[in-house]
């Protein structure tokens, strides 16, 4: 963005003594996109530490053959919400919050276009995850069908499913509202000379995947719904009894799951894309070939979903055409790792926090799309599939995909919203210590799944002792780490160092280039004008 | 009505419509 020419310099401070109320009341009340980013950053990790504690526990079990702590509904109860809670309390979230911190500022706009929706998009979550937590309370205790829902297993459930499905409308509307916004806010309220062709690759992310969730989220209300109508009002829609067919279910749920993917990959891709020019300090590379790759790559979520149920029972055509249809993906997700391969390439790189974990991100991100392609071999995934080796392929992508880029996001953007530096020691160490354990989780689980370990169960054979005694171990350090996370992030807002005024000299998008450290309360009420 | 409300309005009616038809296709197709 150096075509910037004018920022009508009220950008800066003036403005920051009005806008808000005080105390609990501004955050209950704001529709500031940045105090609402920071709602839906800190709601977020809150929901990543209480699906983290189930995971912990799912660990705990799984850390020894036979039965140790927990009856094995309860234990399907937590594989449930911990998917459940992370999907959609901690992941999407987390990037929404990026979108309402970062979108406004770096297309010039001075907020999101629908500011009091925004504010009620996000008061909607909180509502939406007491449900969830509430369920395990209930008479039979949380849904355990697994975070996918399936049919007919849904219509047995108890009241807690019930609990579950409205959490996941009030999700759904949340997104949809989201969505709604960020779409409306980029088409329309771009600075002059801000072209679609010219904003940074995160917006061009976050544009392409508000549309995915405005197409697939209404799916799955829809399935949901229908799963309500039946456990409750006498239709048949998933029941061969009364003439309904339970996989219909399915293929209702993956044609939004698949899309739902790459509704949390993208923005993360997007985040990548900010982090990896800043710090090789070159532009990206192919840019446009990045706005392709990525509106291909949404494209095709939309005709591969059969690939998650190829055992269920379909013509051979269809699963020749589904594994086809998903190998192809690995083209333009190609050119994207290519693409920020050869941004580094002959760069001038440094490596701090923000730069290892997108590096850690390009590897183990490319390594679950690897087992992603193992997968989608029809031959293949009819012994792999419901393995462990399942388990460890979408960890790859949404542990060590999204979670790594939120980090990258966080320690690239923290100084810039604090004013305030993170200690750069603990966060390299916090980035080793997530490589490190991470790495004991999940890797160890592909031999796992090549040996046979069906995922979803609470006990298993000895054979399979040593390593899930590693994976667990793993999980326990991974946990703790996080904690330091958080130690980092306080330790920066309260006594971190103050940040200089270009934190990051690569960094080149508006909020860098045209903004002072911190950021004011409002930015861009004046848009400026770009050449 | 602005820009942004028709913008909005759009979008949310391909939400609905999704949401709806889905639920009334399958209704149908089961009768």
């Amino acid at each position: 963005m150096s075509a910037v020419v004018d920022n009508h310099g009220h950008a800066a401070g003036h403005d920051d003594h009005h806008g808000y109320q005080g105390g609990v009341m501004r955050w209950i009340m704001t529709t500031n996109h940045k105090d609402i980013g920071t709602l839906y950053l800190w709601f977020s990790f809150i929901m990543f530490m209480a699906g983290g504690g189930m995971a912990m526990a799912i660990r705990l079990e799984l850390f020894e053959p036979g039965i140790q702590f927990f009856n094995p509904d309860l234990f399907n109860q937590f594989t449930t919400m911990h998917g459940l809670i992370m999907v959609f309390g901690a992941i999407m979230p987390a990037f929404v919050g990026f979108a309402n911190w970062q979108i406004p500022m770096m297309i010039g706009a001075p907020d999101m276009a629908f500011a009091r929706m925004n504010n009620w998009s996000f008061w909607i979550l909180p509502f939406a995850a007491s449900l969830l937590i509430i369920s395990f309370f209930v008479p039979g205790g949380a849904p355990g069908v697994g975070w996918t829902m399936y049919a007919p297993l849904t219509v047995q459930m108890g009241v807690g499913m019930d609990l579950t499905i409205f959490a996941v409308h009030l999700l759904g509307m949340s997104s949809i509202m989201g969505s709604i916004n960020i779409i409306t806010t980029i088409l329309n309220m771009r600075a002059p000379g801000m072209t679609l062709m010219r904003m940074p690759l995160f917006v061009w992310t976050w544009l392409i995947t508000a549309y995915l969730l405005v197409a697939a989220m209404p799916v799955l209300a829809g399935a949901v719904t229908m799963t309500l109508t039946d456990r409750h009002f006498g239709t048949t829609f998933f029941n061969a009894a009364g003439g309904g067919d339970p996989v219909l279910y399915q293929h209702i749920f993956w044609f939004f799951g698949h899309p739902e993917v790459y509704i949390i990959a993208l923005p993360a891709f997007g985040v990548i894309s900010q982090v990896i020019p800043a710090f090789s300090r070159k532009p990206l590379f192919g840019y446009a070939s990045m706005v392709y790759a990525t509106s291909a790559i949404a494209i095709l979520s939309f005709i591969v979903w059969a690939h998650h149920m190829y055992t269920v029972g379909m013509p051979v055509s269809a699963q020749l055409f589904f594994m086809y249809a998903t190998t192809i993906i690995a083209v333009p997700t190609g050119v994207k790792v290519f693409n920020w391969v050869a941004t580094m390439w002959k760069g001038s790189l440094t490596f701090e926090t923000p730069m290892l974990f997108a590096i850690g991100f390009l590897f183990l991100f490319t390594l679950g799309g690897f087992t992603g392609l193992v997968l989608s071999l029809v031959p293949v995934d009819v012994q792999l599939q419901d393995t462990y080796y399942v388990v460890a392929h979408f960890h790859y992508v949404m542990v060590a995909g999204a979670l790594f880029s939120a980090f990258a996001g966080v320690y690239f953007w923290l100084p810039k919203w604090t004013g305030r530096m993170y200690d750069e020691t603990l966060g390299k160490w916090h980035f080793w210590l997530t490589m490190i354990f991470f790495n004991m989780i999940f890797f160890v689980q592909h031999f796992l799944g090549l040996a046979g370990m069906p995922r979803r169960i609470p006990d298993y054979p000895l054979m399979f002792e040593t390593w899930n005694k590693i994976s667990s171990i793993g999980a326990f350090g991974m946990g703790l780490s996080q904690v330091f996370f958080l130690y980092i992030v306080l330790k920066a807002i309260r006594t971190g160092e103050k940040a200089p005024e270009k934190v990051w000299e690569g960094a080149d998008s508006l909020e860098w280039t045209h903004l002072p450290t911190p950021v004011p309360y409002h930015t861009w009420e004046t848009p400026p004008v770009l050449k | 009505m602005s820009r942004n409300v028709k913008t909005a309005l759009l979008l949310l009616t391909i939400a609905l419509t999704t949401f709806f038809g889905i639920i009334a296709k399958y209704w149908m197709l089961n009768r």
